[in-house]
This record gives structure tokens, C-alpha cells and sequence, in this order.
């Protein structure tokens, strides 16, 4: 993503931004979800409603919430690692450490997608039913895991191919971004 | 080959792709994988799915984006201006005076906000220039703000502790009413420093404002009423036992919302930038405890961590030698790695090496807390100091320099609570009966 192209932004790269958007936004609702239902949750138990369900639904929306968000966290650079190394050889070097770490976390997102798709393929096959309160097959709920991994592959493509274009990774210059307006909310 | 040796093998992978930057959650992942495919029988992909699934599919762990997002908006707020002058017309008679609102601060914010960074930052952002507009010392005012930024862990909520509950499997309540006296004992030894470093420094702590009435002082502190009120309430909903930790966690964030609607810093941009905010640093949390299951699984299939264990008992360790090593080891692993990598990479293996040792497991979460905090003022990666050095400019390892005292101040509490393990337990014993 160089500063000269984003004016005339291509459409290839106003999709995939948005795309990864999408999944940021879809988990941000699922965790004002979980709000949402843990509230109720608490008010039933006073109330005496029928809550039990909730917390078969709250453990799906949190799943929902880490996987779909995770294509638009890595590129914010949210996802932690050691720059120690990174930060202290020269700018080639860098590039190249860069590339390396892209193509193996391609490799690892590939393998873990493929295996979610594959088990929740069997899920949906066997027609595996959720086996506590809520009664629905187990394959709907996992479906956030097969497409939140499909989009962080293609986000850590993404990533690689413009880094071997000889341009800065957005998780690098979103955390410069962020820390130059002095804004440390996100940091642990 | 032994199991130590094929232990050895892949700690080294793990450091050659951590020093590498390949991210922390895929390292543990893939080292959790090569050690299943090559050192057991089982079959990594389905233990893969099922890691994965098993820890992000989970109730309990909804508590980590309640707690991350409560303190997301409460970042947004006006809470650190009116948590200075609420706070600063008390102190004028204690030695030191206004340089106590840093750890005073820092406790307050600590006990509605899960995170040190985002602590030492609030409170820093007003606390700094204040002080040194009347003239206070430069030094202490950063020292003290690094080091207390770290109470942001250990007094509850804790997006810390909810990690470690979830690696450990340990209660996350029992967790949070045990982090409390801790986190006096810190706030104690840090403002005892400030007071005889004041008496030894007369002339450099500046003269006292304008006594004022106590109508006054009860008139500048109304606006921290708010904030104390939500504290009261999350301490009192845990400790009653009204609502789980993780229902807890939602009325804290509806609570800081009614905080911040109250203070005018409420918009709807601010809304949803705290909410996606919340959600993308707990998307990249879940991830690591994904990851750090993984290679939990791994590690229960190779024994490893049995092997290790058996062997740290064989060298007839004390349990004072022990915690003395592991003090020194994560002090070491604490110079590189932020606070919650650094529990979730060493949890598989020193975790049944304490247990063996006959330690408790929330004592030894309070332990690791403390490491934690330490690790966050440690050069050369230190977030405290990263965060102190972006708001004054001020070089990183100059500010770990005179954080020094301070981090004396945590090496005396972590060998306190060692020699006094019930400073730990004695909370959560009280109130919720002891454990087994």
C-alpha cells in the first residue's frame, strides 16, 4: 500500500479493505451482543425468565468475535511480537525477516483454516446438534471459524505481496500512526 | 531422544521465530504442532480445531472484551482531569504532597481499568504536566507513574488475571478479590519511597497551595464520586456473589458508559471507536490463548512438563529456591515480552512444576502479576516506558533509570508475599471460604 496509489485507491484494494472492515465490524457487534445478552442474563435470573440458553449463545458470539475480527486486528497491527530484532538490523534485512515471517504465518492461517473448514464440513455432514440448551447443528456457530481464518489468509497474502513490492506493512505504520497521536488504549 | 532434549529442541524454534517477529500466537501454534506431529501419535489438525475452538467457544472468556472495552471508554472520558483535582487538595499535609496523585491515581484508575498501559497513560496524560507546572521533581513524578501504571494489572479487574484464570484454570473471582491487598501493599511501599525520599529533599518538593476549607475539598472531589461508585459496586457484586466475574464485566461496561454519557464525552463516534477498539485487541488476546492451548495439548502429550517438573524436584529445590529462580527467569523473559505472552508461553510448563512444589495457584497468579508489572518497566521493551517516552519525549532507558527505586519497591512486595503468602490468600479465604 504506498502513499502514491491510495488516491486513486484500485478496486481490488477498496475490496479487500472493506472486506476486512466488514469482519472487524460484524465482531464488534457480536461483542455488543454479548452485552447485551449477559445483562439479560443477569436481570432473568432475578425475574425468573428462561435465561439458560444465553450462555450457549455468548460462548458462540465470543468465537465469532475473535475469529471474524482477526483479518482486521493483524493488519492494525493489534497482533503482538518481538521487534527487538526487527527494529535494530538494516532496512533490506528487515524486508527480508518481514517476508519470512508473512510466508510462514500464510502457511500456519492456511493450515488452520484448512482444518476448520474440513471439521466443520463434517459437522454439517453428521449433522452434529450443539449438544447443551440450544438445539441447532454445531456447524452454524463454526462457520465464523472457517470464515474468519479464510479472511485473515488472504489478509496475510495481502500483506506479503506488498511487502514484496517493496512497501511498508500496514500493521507497522497503523501502530506508527496510532502512537504518534499518543493514543495507547490498545496496548496491554 | 530424551523428552528434555526434544523440550530443548523446541524452545529453540520457538525463541528463533519469536526473535524472527513471527507473531506470538502463531509461534506457539506452530511449535504446539511440530511437536505433535513429530514427537507423539495423535493428529495435530483435529487437536488444532478442536484447541481453537474449544477456548474462543467459551463463556467464561466473554468476560475479556466486557473488561477490555470498559476500559476502552473509560479512556475516552474526562476521568483524569477531575481524578487530579479531586484528589490534590487532600495531600497537602502528607510529605511529598501532589507527588502522591500519581499513585493515588494510577490505584483509583487501576481498579476500573484491566490494563497497565492504558493506566499509566491516563493518568500521566494530566498528572505530568501539572506537576511540573508547580515545580515538582521530574524524576519521581516519571518514576512513580511507570511503576504505579502497573497497579492497572493487579487490582481488580484485571484483563491480566482473566488470562491467566483461563491458562491455569483457576477461579478468576478468587483471582481478583486476592489481587487487592497486593495492590495496597504496592500503592504503600511506593508512597512510603515518596515520603522519605521527600524528607530527605526538602527543598526540592515545592510549598503547599492555598489551604483550602474541607466544604471546598469535598466540592473539588464530587467529580470523583461517579468513579468510586462503579468501583464500590464491581467490588460488591464480586464479593456478594451476585453475578459472575463475567456478568460483572458487563455491568461494568454499562457503567462506564452511564460515567461517561454523564461527563458529555459520550458520542456515538466515541462509542463504537471504544467497541471496535475493545474488539480488536481481545480478537488478537483470544488468539494467543487459542494458540497457547495448543501447545498446552502438545505439552500434556509428550509429558514434557511432567519430565521437567520431576526434574526440578529432584534438585531438592527449596520452595524459596524456587520462586527465587523463577523470579529471576521471568525477569529475564520480562526484558522482551509483553505481560501476557509471557504467561501463556511459560503456563504449560511452570505451572505443574508449582503445583508439585506445593504452591497455590492463585498465590502463584498473584505472583506472576507482579512479574508482569515489572516487566512492563524493564528495558528494552518495557511498555510503561514506551508509553512515557511517546507523551515527554524523554529517552526509554532514562525513564527505566529512574523508575529504579520503584522497581526495588515490587522486588520488597514479591518477597513479602512470599514470606507472607497470606497477604494473597486471606481475601478470598474470608469471603468465599478456603479453597479445597
Amino acid at each position: 500500500m504506498s502513499t502514491s496509489s491510495t488516491a486513486s485507491a484500485s478496486f481490488g484494494r477498496r475490496f479487500l479493505d472493506g472486506l476486512y472492515l466488514l469482519g472487524g465490524n460484524l465482531a464488534a457487534l457480536c461483542v455488543l451482543a454479548i452485552l447485551v445478552l449477559m445483562i439479560a442474563a443477569s436481570m432473568g435470573r432475578v425475574f425468573e425468565w428462561r435465561v439458560s440458553w444465553i450462555n450457549d449463545i455468548v460462548a458462540w458470539l465470543c468465537a465469532a468475535a475473535a475469529f471474524m475480527g482477526m483479518a482486521y486486528s493483524f493488519r492494525n497491527g493489534d497482533f503482538v511480537r518481538v521487534t527487538l530484532v526487527l527494529e535494530s538490523v538494516s532496512p533490506p534485512v528487515r524486508r527480508w525477516l518481514e517476508l519470512v515471517s508473512l510466508a510462514v504465518a500464510a502457511v500456519a492461517i492456511g493450515y488452520l483454516g484448512y482444518w476448520a473448514a474440513r471439521f466443520t464440513w463434517e459437522s454439517y455432514e453428521f449433522n452434529d446438534i450443539a449438544g447443551n440448551m440450544v438445539a441447532i447443528p454445531i456447524w452454524i456457530p463454526q462457520m465464523s471459524f472457517v470464515i474468519g481464518s479464510a479472511i485473515l489468509v488472504i489478509a496475510v497474502l495481502d500483506e506479503c505481496v506488498c511487502v514484496f513490492r517493496g512497501g511498508k506493512p500496514s500493521y507497522v505504520a497503523r501502530v506508527e500512526e496510532r502512537h504518534a497521536r499518543g493514543d495507547f488504549s490498545e496496548e496491554m | 531422544m530424551g523428552l528434555l532434549e526434544i523440550g530443548g529442541l523446541l524452545l529453540f524454534l520457538m525463541l528463533l521465530m519469536l526473535s524472527g517477529g513471527v507473531w506470538i500466537a502463531m509461534t506457539l501454534a506452530i511449535v504446539g504442532w511440530v511437536g505433535q506431529a513429530f514427537f507423539t501419535n495423535t493428529l495435530p489438525g483435529k487437536n488444532l480445531f478442536s484447541s481453537f475452538w474449544e477456548t474462543s467457544a467459551s463463556w467464561e472468556l466473554a468476560a475479556l472484551p466486557m473488561f477490555i472495552w470498559m476500559g476502552e471508554i473509560l479512556y475516552r472520558t474526562k476521568l483524569s482531569e477531575q481524578m487530579f483535582d479531586g484528589l490534590s487538595p487532600w495531600l497537602s499535609k502528607v510529605p511529598g504532597r501532589l507527588m502522591h496523585t500519581t499513585i493515588l491515581g494510577c490505584g483509583i484508575f487501576g481498579s476500573v481499568s484491566g490494563s497497565s498501559a492504558a493506566t499509566c497513560a491516563t493518568i500521566a496524560k494530566v498528572a505530568l504536566p501539572e506537576l511540573e507546572k508547580r515545580g515538582y521533581d521530574r524524576n519521581i513524578a516519571l518514576g512513580s507513574l511507570a511503576a504505579a501504571g502497573g497497579l492497572g494489572i493487579l487490582i481488580p479487574p484485571s484483563i491480566t488475571m482473566v488470562v491467566y484464570a483461563v491458562a491455569a484454570d483457576a477461579s478468576v473471582i478468587r483471582l481478583f478479590l486476592a489481587g487487592f491487598l497486593p495492590g495496597f501493599l504496592l500503592m504503600g511501599l511506593f508512597s512510603g519511597y515518596i515520603i522519605w525520599w521527600s524528607l530527605r529533599h526538602p527543598d526540592k518538593v515545592p510549598p503547599p497551595e492555598a489551604p483550602t476549607t474541607f466544604m471546598e475539598k469535598m466540592r473539588r472531589s464530587g467529580s470523583l464520586i461517579p468513579c468510586s461508585l462503579l468501583i464500590v459496586f464491581i467490588v460488591w457484586v464480586l464479593v456478594a456473589g451476585i453475578a459472575t466475574a463475567t456478568e460483572c464485566a458487563a455491568y461494568g461496561v454499562v457503567g462506564s458508559l452511564a460515567i461517561a454519557a454523564a461527563g458529555r464525552s459520550l458520542t456515538w463516534e466515541n462509542f463504537w471507536q471504544g467497541l471496535v477498539g475493545a474488539t480488536r485487541v481481545s480478537c488478537m488476546i483470544m488468539f494467543i490463548l487459542a494458540g497457547a492451548a495448543f501447545l498446552t495439548k502438545t505439552m500434556a502429550f509428550t509429558g514434557i512438563p511432567r519430565e521437567l517438573a520431576e526434574f526440578v524436584h529432584s534438585m531438592n529445590l527449596s520452595p524459596f529456591g524456587l520462586i527465587g529462580v523463577l523470579v529471576v527467569v521471568y525477569l529475564i523473559l520480562g526484558t522482551a515480552l509483553d505481560g501476557i505472552s509471557m504467561i501463556v508461553l511459560t503456563s504449560a510448563v511452570v505451572l505443574p512444576m508449582i503445583q508439585k512444589a506445593g504452591f497455590d495457584l492463585v498465590w502463584f497468579g498473584i505472583f506472576i502479576i507482579m512479574l508482569v508489572e515489572i516487566a512492563e518497566i524493564t528495558p528494552p521493551v518495557g511498555f510503561n516506558l514506551f508509553v512515557l517516552q511517546n507523551m515527554t519525549g524523554i529517552d526509554s532507558n532514562r525513564i527505566a533509570r529512574v523508575t529504579l527505586p520503584f522497581f526495588a519497591c515490587m522486588i520488597a512486595g514479591i518477597g513479602l508475599i512470599t514470606v507472607f503468602p497470606s497477604i494473597v490468600t486471606i481475601v478470598p479465604d474470608l469471603l468465599m471460604g478456603v479453597a479445597k
